[in-house]
């Protein structure tokens, strides 16, 4: 029965099936590109793509400056990226719930201290914020990935306290209390159980988010490693060449857009889904 | 009522000085800990030993970082935000001759989105329950797919390479100068009255203003719709019709007052997120203002500049988050009882 009405958002269907297929290209990049995305292949450079008049078979996609074949690169990006996100979101997650969790659950001082904190976090532009802490960290693939954890910790956690205070507020947790658990025992038997389909709706728009933060710190060149394709970085470098090789600058973004919105569907469609205020018969 | 207006907006600003004194701090302990000398870092690369060392005597760099904070504050307060090591001049001049351009582009951005995110939510409402509301809830996802800075580029893209119809550089054809009055280029320009300037100026700023307002744009159309269709649940919606008020009137005259309030509150917390845009945007058009300074004070490790523009950015957020919360204060009676 779930499973059909979940089969009946084409948000969800669409959105799940684009960031799954993009998932995939991540895990299987090594079979999937037709190059190492380093290589370089001096007979092509800035070579556009197949259907373009100059276009050549064996770089389907074209090539960049340095004669590198975009498609590989794209795949390769593609496991940057969601390796990026993945681990990211998750990180976010896990810092933004266990916050949530404390400050909704126990109130008063632990509120407090928490809602200054998220307060204070929201004063920087997160683009901004990310970047200072990248400047503090330094570059790489874990600092990016650190470095969006600790901006986008505060996207759960503001939202998941007013979610945990109202499921504090209903009587079968009174009840847990009354029966003699301890507060851990409730907050992971019985509040994290009902905060849980929110948890994996954000999850799933952080993806997004994580996605175009890694694609912004690439692109200023304080990202990933250059020896690392990311999307992000060969934007910067196509931006270049836009004139003679605008394909070279729009196919990235395609990516960046496509997985974007995918997640973006996909966890639209799950707050659908999943939102107990949706559903008819209330709590798990 | 204007004293009570005020008293209001004035505690809420009042609110923000704690939490912008812990930003301070917060931004200067991250950019010490960075394996960086500023000392070194201002003088020329042909300096002695004992010139970095008197430089790093002279710029407090020597004693505790807590004393070091208090150094900053002190001279901060009276206007003095250090040198800069990229520029060789004072920090707050150079940041302060960027400011008006961002300001600008920021606010034109603002307007930009909220006529457009206005304009799109009640076209969105009015076609309610028809195809066209789907459809124009499916174009919002695809623009929330694209952040400010891929606009920027598929614009530069589109308007700059393939149809040639925008500058994508500067702020002012090359040739053209415009003698600084406000420091705000459009006023400038205005000042000139010269037509041609005028529509320089215009054409240069228009691709970054769509890029950084159409990014905030389909929030502002997502919750105005919903808005919009929670008001029209409320009984004074059906008493107005049972009084024979027409549609347009409902909606302009009794309904969109009422329902604007969740965009007010969204434009305040949010502001932030398109003033931060202007770092990527502004670098990708050239546009000299605090954002381009800012990436490239970060790529050069000019530390009092990055202080001085971080702390900005701050303070703009924390403003306009206040003023948020006051302006829904004053629109929400309910809010004001309470």
């Amino acid at each position: 029965m779930r499973i059909w009405s979940w089969l009946s958002d084409p948000g969800l269907v669409i959105g799940g099936a684009i960031a799954g297929l993009v998932l995939a290209c991540a895990v299987c990049a090594p079979w999937l590109a037709p190059y190492h995305p380093n290589d370089q292949d001096l007979l092509y450079i800035l070579a556009p793509p197949v259907w373009a008049p100059d276009g050549a078979a064996e770089h389907l996609l074209g090539t960049d400056s340095l004669g590198r074949d975009t498609l590989s690169r794209l795949i390769f990006g593609a496991r940057t990226a969601m390796e990026v996100a993945v681990a990211a979101s998750f990180g976010a997650m896990a810092l933004g719930a266990v916050l949530a969790h404390l400050a909704g659950y126990f109130g008063g001082r632990v509120d407090w201290l928490i809602s200054r904190l998220v307060e204070i976090w929201l004063s920087f532009p997160p683009v901004v914020l990310s970047m200072l802490l990248i400047i503090g960290l330094g570059v790489g693939t874990d600092k990016v990935i650190l470095a969006i954890v600790l901006v986008d910790w505060t996207r759960f956690c503001r939202v998941l306290r007013s979610e945990v205070q109202v499921v504090r507020g209903q009587d079968y947790v009174s009840f847990a209390r009354l029966v003699g658990f301890a507060h851990m025992r409730v907050i992971v038997r019985e509040i994290f159980p009902a905060t849980l389909p929110m948890l994996i709706t954000l999850f799933s728009l952080q993806m997004g988010i994580s996605v175009v933060v890694e694609a912004i710190l690439s692109f200023v060149a304080m990202g990933v490693p250059a020896d690392v394709p990311a999307w992000g970085q060969m934007i910067a470098d196509a931006r270049i060449n836009m004139f003679d090789a605008p394909w070279g600058l729009a196919l990235p973004i395609l990516a960046i857009f496509v997985t974007v919105l995918s997640f973006n569907l996909f966890g639209d469609g799950l707050r659908r889904v999943l939102d107990p205020r949706h559903r008819a018969n209330g709590h798990v | 009522m204007i004293k009570a207006l005020l008293r209001i907006v004035a505690r809420r600003l009042f609110a923000i000085v704690p939490v912008f004194a812990v930003v301070t701090v917060l931004v200067f302990a991250a950019l010490r800990i960075l394996p960086v000398d500023p000392a070194q870092m201002s003088l020329p690369p042909s300096a002695t030993i004992e010139q970095v060392e008197a430089k790093r005597e002279e710029m407090g760099l020597n004693k505790p970082i807590w004393q070091q904070y208090a150094l900053w504050a002190r001279r901060a307060v009276a206007g003095d935000l250090g040198e800069s090591a990229q520029y060789r001049m004072p920090t707050a001049k150079v940041v302060l001759e960027r400011l008006p351009a961002t300001i600008e582009l920021a606010m034109c951005a603002l307007v930009f989105a909220v006529v457009v995110g206005v304009a799109g939510g009640i076209l969105l409402f009015t076609v309610r329950g028809t195809a066209l509301e789907s459809l124009g809830m499916a174009l919002t996802s695809v623009v929330m797919a694209l952040p400010d800075f891929l606009l920027a580029l598929l614009f530069i893209l589109v308007f700059g390479v393939m149809l040639p119809l925008f500058p994508v550089n500067g702020r002012l054809d090359p040739g053209l100068e415009v003698p600084s009055h406000t420091g705000f280029l459009l006023l400038d320009s205005l000042l000139t009255g010269d037509v041609s300037i005028v529509a320089s100026a215009i054409s240069h700023i228009a691709l970054p203003v769509m890029a950084l307002g159409l990014a905030f744009s389909p929030t502002i159309v997502r919750v105005l719709h919903s808005s919009l269709i929670n008001t029209y649940q409320q009984s004074y919606i059906r008493q107005a019709r049972l009084r024979g008020l027409s549609d347009r009137e409902i909606l302009f005259g009794q309904a969109l007052k009422n329902a604007i309030l969740p965009v007010v509150i969204l434009v305040g917390t949010q502001f932030g997120g398109l003033f931060g845009g202007t770092l990527l945007v502004e670098m990708i058009f050239s546009f000299p203002g605090l954002g381009n300074l800012m990436v490239k004070a970060m790529q050069t490790a000019d530390l009092s500049v990055i202080m001085a523009i971080a702390l900005i950015y701050c303070a703009v957020t924390l403003l306009f988050n206040s003023l948020a919360d006051a302006a829904a204060y004053l629109l929400n009676p309910k809010l004001r009882t309470a």
